[in-house]
């Protein structure tokens, strides 16, 4: 189970109506927000790839179940362009670096829980940045704690508010998931 | 955003054509193209008011009605408003109109009538153009 801000139900329909409903759908979601389109027609998948590839949005993955494919798509935001405030950076290679030398290291992923179930790096924790409050008693304040989403500017966010929290070593990965190259592992099947 | 237009002749008049020319049509639309199709000759049955409830298959291929039903696919009068809500911009060709003895009020709602030269200035800057 994926969680998802709504449900799009266009089992049955044939093409080019799964798209036009996705359109509609869209249209009525905040930036940021997850879409779930159940599908039976096969050639939903494609289309689907290609129509998020034209018009911006993300397409993260598809689940089947039986006969109805499960596509998932996070509506495209404005933070792209966002600068970002918090010092601590590093690269994607060094800490793919730490990870190779097996350092016990806290790699938080601070994307949508639906961004995580289809690729994320092996040892990260999911924790959307939506609920990022909920889990500061989870980690150690002194610890190293390594952030990281897709572009990395939700992770430069949650390195600002763990900071304010009381973290003492939080550093924001950059540029992160979006052309991360290292091992990944899924959630889904 | 970069130039994303959508360029379409309909110049044929059966179902299947019909399909070809919507699906394409509402597609593009849904992915934020704007489309606009120039209906010529035979194509203006797919706008006309009554023709395009009944549009014929061709001869021969009359057993694909089950295939249609059975595959869920929306009727023409519902893909054309489909359109139409999309902002799809219908292009009724006046020269095919008074050769054929038609009306602006024979046709759907909300289409446009103009002559070749009202499609090329929207083609002249469409990245695609299709012809059915």
């Amino acid at each position: 189970m994926i969680k998802s801000d709504s449900v799009l139900d266009a089992k049955g329909l044939a093409c080019p109506m799964p798209i036009v409903k996705t359109k509609k759908a869209i249209n009525g979601l905040e930036s940021g927000d997850v879409l779930e389109i159940q599908a039976t027609d096969k050639g939903s998948t494609a289309d689907l790839k290609a129509w998020a590839k034209s018009t911006g949005h993300q397409y993260l993955g598809t689940v089947e179940e039986g006969t109805v494919l499960k596509h998932y798509l996070r509506k495209s935001s404005e933070e792209e362009t966002r600068e970002k405030k918090h010092p601590n950076v590093m690269k994607n290679e060094e800490l793919q670096q730490k990870i190779d030398a097996n350092q016990d290291i806290v790699v938080l992923d601070v994307r949508e829980a639906a961004e995580y179930a289809f690729s994320h790096i092996p040892n990260a924790k999911s924790v959307p940045l939506g609920d990022l409050d909920e889990y500061l008693n989870e980690f150690d304040k002194e610890a190293e704690i390594y952030v990281v989403c897709r572009t990395g500017n939700r992770s430069d966010l949650a390195a600002q508010q763990l900071t304010a929290a009381g973290f003492k070593q939080v550093i924001n990965i950059v540029p992160g998931m979006s052309e991360w190259t290292g091992p990944t592992g899924k959630s889904v099947y | 955003m970069t130039n994303n237009k959508v360029a379409i002749i309909a110049s044929n008049g059966g179902l299947f054509d019909a399909y070809k020319v919507f699906n394409i049509a509402t597609a593009a639309a849904a992915t934020d193209q704007e489309v606009a199709i120039f209906f010529t000759f035979e194509g203006l049955n797919l706008i006309h008011k009554e023709a395009n409830q009944a549009l014929a298959m061709p001869e021969g291929k009359e057993h694909f009605a089950e295939g249609f039903a059975k595959a869920n696919v929306p009727s023409i009068p519902e893909l054309l408003a489909m359109a139409q809500e999309m902002d799809v911009k219908f292009i009724g060709c006046q020269m095919t109109m008074d050769v054929m003895g038609l009306e602006k009020e024979d046709f759907v709602d909300g289409i446009e009538v103009g002559g070749a030269v009202t499609f090329l200035e929207f083609a002249k800057t469409a990245d695609v153009t299709l012809t059915f």
